[in-house]
């Protein structure tokens, strides 16, 4: 087999207009961020994580909801 | 700079008459952070309610901005289909969301709303509107089995409103108790630079033996076993503190907080009794009314087609109104919206005491009092008597006006001010100040920024 299969390959290349570039890289100077590689794939992290996260199904069950709501009531939040 | 780190001290409803004040000379180890603090009452937002509040202030923004106008919110296009507030409605960055994204680690303890508990850089234990501690209430999710190890079953609350006052008294103390060893083990063993904590006991001791206290509340009972309660839970939260302390080092700020003050009830107003007397809400089942038992909303056969205005009841009420194309049945056109709200917060601000006497009612519009206001908003956001008065969203009852709380005792409602203090280490006497809740998170974030710093 002749290099990496895409499979092993731990990263891959995309683009993003120069201009962007050079604006992450000044933004990232003197930061943790080693390079505007390591700073996209943060941010982009965190748009996905937050994207999944509101996809999930709801936070409470139908018992558990109205385990709480009996307690807020009984906490005097919900009169 | 670059190694400075926060600990931020939460304690629920907090008023600076009391922490500030009368109990002061009984705190030594508050009393000894506030000797090198500035410090002060803070302005709460609207509403002064635990949630939104704690987010507000982590976040610098507005109820409006956050959609969060209270622990439960209509789900669009229903009457009072409701959803609870939790952690993922909390859209904006709050302040370890800001410095995570420079590296920085983050300890938080029941701050509200985190359940279910979020990623965030560091680790994160959820508030008190977890439904149980079998849940997932950690992050990450291992952090769960070390804090059963320590304390056994971790408790998120005390419901209070009960007649055993004793045992309220009993398990607030074993949950505050359990809460900072917790704390002291987490600061101990893990690496921070932001450690932030909600204690929710001292909301709940305020409100279960406010009576017993206030000798100008209407219901106060002299020489009660009870009397010191308030007092003892004080000293009990300086001690901890004070235990807690001596773990930090002298290079850390401490901010001593609380999301909204607290004072005596007056009473509780039943707004939508009141509503039906103005003509404003109409039902069909009146005859459910005199049966001489609490009547819940929910058990009203409403008219929609001819209802103008309902409200829920809680510390502060929501005056909704029946508006055209957005509720099921509205029948307030949108070109007479604006007129009839007036109308109705006339009325409302109108409405005087059991005696007759003017009452400092308040009633805001959330788009003029927020720069933005999304999700489910109120169209009247109301203080009775400026709080003093909650409202109660039950029917049936004699009057208007109940010298009790309608859902179990309770003697204290919020009150607009809550407290502040930052102790940085650069700071060796003392300042009293004023600020508002919308100054914390700005305020934190700048204790970790210097000049050289490209984020500043």
């Amino acid at each position: 087999m002749a290099g990496e299969s895409e499979k092993e390959r731990k990263h891959t290349t995309v683009s993003i207009p120069i201009q962007l570039y050079e604006k992450i890289k000044k933004r990232i100077k003197g930061t943790g961020f080693t390079s505007v590689s390591d700073y996209v794939t943060y941010v982009l992290r965190e748009v996905i994580a937050s994207l999944e996260e509101e996809e999930k199904e709801e936070v409470f069950s139908k018992e558990e909801e109205e385990k709480v709501k009996e307690r807020l009531r009984a906490l005097g939040y919900l009169d | 700079m670059g190694n400075r780190k926060v600990f931020v001290i939460g304690l629920d409803s907090a008023p600076p008459e009391l922490l500030f004040n009368k109990f002061m000379d009984e705190l030594p180890n508050i009393r000894r952070i506030l000797d090198k603090s500035i410090y002060g009452p803070m302005k709460s937002c609207v509403p002064a309610i635990t949630i939104p509040a704690w987010m507000v202030m982590a976040t610098g923004k507005t109820p409006g901005e956050l959609g969060l106008y209270g622990f439960r919110h209509r789900r669009s296009g229903t009457y009072n289909d409701v959803w609870i507030a939790h952690s993922r409605m909390v859209r904006e960055k709050a302040v370890w969301d800001y410095i995570g994204s420079e590296g920085r680690k983050s300890i938080l303890v029941g701050v509200p709303p985190t359940y279910p508990p979020r990623k965030i850089n560091g680790f994160l234990i959820s508030c008190f509107i977890t439904p149980d501690a079998s849940k997932e209430y950690t992050y990450p999710p291992e952090l769960k089995w070390e804090i059963q190890k320590l304390v056994g079953e971790y408790v998120f609350d005390v419901v209070f409103r009960r007649n055993e006052r004793d045992k309220v008294r009993e398990e607030v103390w074993e949950m505050t108790e359990k809460r900072f060893e917790v704390i002291r083990h987490l600061l101990q063993e893990k690496n921070w630079d932001y450690f932030q904590f909600v204690e929710i006991g001292l909301d709940r001791i305020h409100h279960a033996f406010w009576k017993y206290f206030d000798e100008k509340h209407h219901l106060h009972e002299p020489n009660s076993r009870y009397r010191d309660v308030i007092k003892n839970y004080y000293k009990l939260l300086d001690r901890e503190i004070g235990e807690t302390l001596k773990l930090i080092d002298e290079d850390t700020s401490v901010v001593i907080v609380s999301d909204h003050g607290v004072k005596g009830m007056k009473g509780a107003f039943a707004i939508n009794q009141w509503l039906i007397d103005e003509g404003l809400l109409k039902i069909r089942n009146p005859e459910i009314l005199v049966r001489g038992r609490q009547v819940r909303f929910e058990e009203l056969d409403v008219d929609w087609s001819s209802t103008i205005a309902w409200a829920w009841g809680g510390y502060y009420s929501r005056v909704f109104l029946n508006v055209k194309g957005r509720e099921p049945k509205g029948t307030v056109k949108h070109s007479e919206y604006e007129s009839v709200r007036e109308e109705v917060a006339e009325k409302i601000k109108s409405i005087r005491g059991p005696e007759g006497e003017k009452w400092k009612t308040k009633a805001y519009y959330p788009e003029k009092l927020y720069p933005l206001s999304i999700g489910d908003k109120p169209d009247i956001m109301v203080y009775l008597d400026n709080l003093s008065w909650r409202a109660a969203g039950t029917l049936g009852h004699p009057s208007n006006y109940l010298p009790e709380n309608d859902t179990g005792p309770d003697d204290a409602v919020h009150s607009e001010y809550g407290v502040f203090s930052l102790h940085t280490p650069e700071m060796n006497g003392k300042e009293e100040i004023a600020c508002s809740i919308y100054d914390f998170a700005p305020a934190m974030l700048k204790i970790y920024r210097d000049v050289n710093d490209p984020w500043f």
